[in-house]
């Protein structure tokens, strides 16, 4: 039987139910990574129907082909050196005008297309009826309506895609047209650009350029000088015609072409009373009672998952350190064993009994609320308080999945549009105390000292927080940037895209935190075999006894904190053979402990985390300032509690 | 009259006159590489045209339905869709109003 192979590539606004569709595809035949040398995330997945293998490539999310995003840029690359078979345009079939936008620049592209109106049932319910013939004749491609929740339309959409790809409709893609001033100058330099060898069609970089367009004029650059010259001249006429800047008129003639076939396929009739959705919407964006419904929700989601956590957690080692006789048996309690254990099943045994209690839940609650739309409107009320620390509402994410732990912070700054501000959320996201920080804050200082003394280091550390972060904000070179984010209707979460993205984002955590905690944990197995412990410990008194104040043993228990945090607190114990802590430490000790654990070092983990999505060089300057100011700030504290 | 986007009413809307009020440099833009410098000319086209892409063009109609409180940002209602505007580049919008 021969099979016929072929690559489809879904592309789209974001929020429009792409990767329900992607999902309601490729079953459980998905493969997400990343695309080349860039944080932009790549998901693939195969699908198998009657004697067909396509390939499905889900494209980010993103509102249009330009230069603005890494996904942009990305997405409009695969489509123009790729060329997948087909593109699907995903589109929100209650928000015509913006989706065919995208639409018209997919057309410009020249690329094979089929638009599928995703959410028909949404928009109907918005009192919009929509004609698809007449969308279909008008844009030249076929036009299918789904809804992905239910699955409705999507075979459908799927049979005529390999309709599409085989020929086997005639199709005349409409050739959106500009005004006269416009056309004149693409006709211009699309005779120009008709001698030169380009990976994109011509029409489309004459479009492109006279939407000042970087990335294309470089490219043009490359090949013809002469033509980016030309283009920057005809731009000048067109902005001495219009009076605005040329990529807006550009972007305003496209957008009036969009009006006007979303003018002419849909009939609205406005709905007559409020719906549930709009209501909702206006109560939890509302200035008075937005915020405590925020509150109520993220401090209700925080207390289950650290219960939930702590419980499973605690069932976890127990089950896991309850298989300690039957490993000792097999390896022997030698050196051998005692490596195999105590570095490698160790260091297995902390990352699951942190994994799957705490960041798995924190991931499911956290897509149920992207999902549903909650997190854009978190972002919205959060903006002003995140730009106090020189970040914006969206960063607020980020922050948020720091307080269960700062890997997933690290990996969540990609929401984040440009560089400098993934750096900055990064930066902010590595001082927040995780949940392993909290549990030592609490079981040290909240259990020995007192529980006022815990939440004045959560004050402290939110302070620190504040201040470190508009210090960074103030000396990172570039732009500032300010929160630009739609906030699309409210809707069910779909579930199992849901499940979907939280077993991914669990397992980019394994794959990236578990080798680093088991190779930590090893080499410090082996640094305690090899009796490296003590004379580090003493080499490194100067800072931890004259500087903090602290006892020599904290040395050691720093060290293990590098692997996992709240082994700081295990070791102590190991350490000073009593978890009595307040037999042989003061309380300023515990305090002046407590606070650099909380700040010292991102743990390896993070560092990993960090070092993914920055690199070395950025990393290692992250993890270097942290220790240098947890130090500064344990030996100021020991200082001012001496008084 | 041209007003600022800003300062709106709750419930008020107006046509986008301009969104580009001034060649200050309004940042959008954006993990460039080192070597690749953005000028004050295209920092401030790389703003408008993030706004553009969204369908804030001139000669469109927005509406202001709220703001965030404590300066927060501003929700508006363009072409269908309901977006979240931080205030500072809000502000920068320029809309004709009837009033």
């Amino acid at each position: 039987m021969s099979r016929n192979h072929y690559t489809i590539a879904l592309a789209g606004n974001a929020n429009v139910g792409k990767s329900v569709i992607f999902n309601q595809l490729t079953g459980l035949h998905q493969h997400i990574g990343n695309w080349p040398g860039k944080t932009v995330e790549k998901a693939e997945g195969t699908l198998h129907v009657k004697d067909y293998t396509i390939d499905i490539i889900d494209l980010p999310g993103i509102y249009s082909l330009s230069t603005y995003s890494i996904e942009e840029l990305v997405s409009r690359e695969y489509i123009a050196t790729e060329k997948p078979d087909l593109v699907i345009n995903v589109a929100d079939a209650s928000l015509l005008e913006r989706n065919l936008f995208f639409t018209l620049q997919l057309l410009e592209l020249e690329t094979p297309l089929l638009v599928a109106l995703n959410q028909v049932d949404l928009a109907e319910k918005k009192g919009i009826s929509i004609d698809y013939e007449k969308a279909e004749k008008i844009l030249g491609v076929p036009v299918v309506p789904t809804v992905a929740i239910s699955g409705k339309g999507v075979y459908q959409m799927l049979e005529t895609a390999i309709d599409v790809i085989e020929k086997k409709r005639k199709m005349k893609p409409l050739k959106p047209r500009y005004g006269k001033e416009i056309e004149e100058r693409i006709d211009d330099l699309t005779l120009l650009l008709s001698k030169t060898e380009l990976k994109y069609p011509a029409r489309w970089v004459a479009i492109k350029l006279l939407d000042e367009d970087t990335e294309v004029e470089k490219e043009v650059h490359k090949v013809n000088p002469d033509i980016v010259a030309v283009a920057e001249r005809l731009r000048a006429e067109l902005e001495e015609l219009h009076g605005h800047s040329c990529p807006t008129v550009v972007t305003s003639e496209r957008y009036q072409v969009a009006s006007r076939i979303a003018k002419e396929i849909q009939e609205i009739t406005a709905p007559l009373k409020t719906p549930m959705r709009d209501k909702l919407h206006a109560v939890t964006t509302h200035k008075i009672y937005g915020y405590p419904i925020m509150l109520a929700t993220v401090i209700t989601v925080f207390v289950a998952i650290f219960s939930f956590g702590d419980f499973t957690s605690g069932v976890l080692g127990d089950v896991f350190f309850g298989l300690k006789p039957a490993f000792d048996s097999v390896l022997g309690t030698g050196i051998v064993g005692e490596l195999v254990w105590g570095g490698v099943m160790e260091g297995i045994i902390g990352g699951v009994t942190i994994a799957l209690p705490y960041i798995l839940p924190f991931y499911f609650i956290l897509y149920l609320f992207e999902d549903s739309g909650y997190l854009s409107r978190i972002a919205f009320l959060m903006d002003n308080l995140m730009h106090k620390m020189g970040l914006h509402g969206k960063a607020f994410i980020p922050v948020m999945l720091s307080f269960g732990c700062n890997v997933p912070g690290c990996l969540g700054c990609r929401i984040m549009e440009t560089t400098r501000e993934r750096l900055l959320t990064a930066f902010v996201v590595t001082l927040v105390p995780c949940a392993a920080t909290s549990v030592i804050i609490l079981g040290l200082v909240g259990k020995f000292v007192g529980i006022e003394w815990a939440l004045a280091l959560y004050i402290i550390n939110l302070i620190i927080i504040f201040v470190l972060g508009r210090i960074a904000f103030k000396a990172l070179p570039g732009e500032p940037t300010e929160l630009i984010m739609e906030m699309s209707d409210y809707r069910v979460p779909h579930l199992k895209t849901v499940a979907k993205q939280t077993w991914f984002r669990l397992r980019e955590f394994i794959v990236m935190a578990f080798p680093l905690i088991i190779v930590g944990s090893v080499v410090i197995k082996i640094a305690e075999v090899a009796n490296l412990l003590e004379p580090i410990a003493n080499i490194s008194s100067p800072i931890t006894v004259a500087w903090l104040g602290l006892p020599v043993i904290t040395g050691i228990s720093l060290i293990f904190g590098a692997i996992r945090k709240e082994l700081t607190l295990i070791m102590l114990g190991t350490l000073f053979g009593t978890t009595n802590f307040a037999a042989v430490m003061t309380s300023a000790q515990m305090i002046v402990f407590t606070l650099v654990v909380m700040l010292y070092i991102p743990c390896i983990a993070t560092i990993g985390a960090l070092v993914k999505e920055f690199g070395w060089k950025k990393a290692l300057t992250i993890t270097i300032i942290e220790i240098a100011f947890a130090l500064l700030v344990g030996g100021i504290t020991y200082r001012l509690l001496m008084i | 009259m041209e007003l600022p986007l800003t300062s709106l009413n709750n419930g008020e809307s107006g046509v986008i006159s301009s969104t580009d009020p001034s060649l200050e440099r309004i940042p959008m833009c954006k993990h460039k590489t080192r070597r690749h410098h953005w000028g004050k000319r295209s920092m401030t086209a790389c703003f408008i045209k993030r706004l553009s892409d969204l369908g804030l063009t001139p000669g469109t109609k927005i509406t202001v339905v709220k703001s965030a409180p404590f300066n927060g940002p501003l929700e508006v209602n363009v072409r269908g869709s309901r977006l979240a505007i931080g205030r500072g580049m809000a502000s920068r919008i320029l809309v004709d109003v009837e009033r």
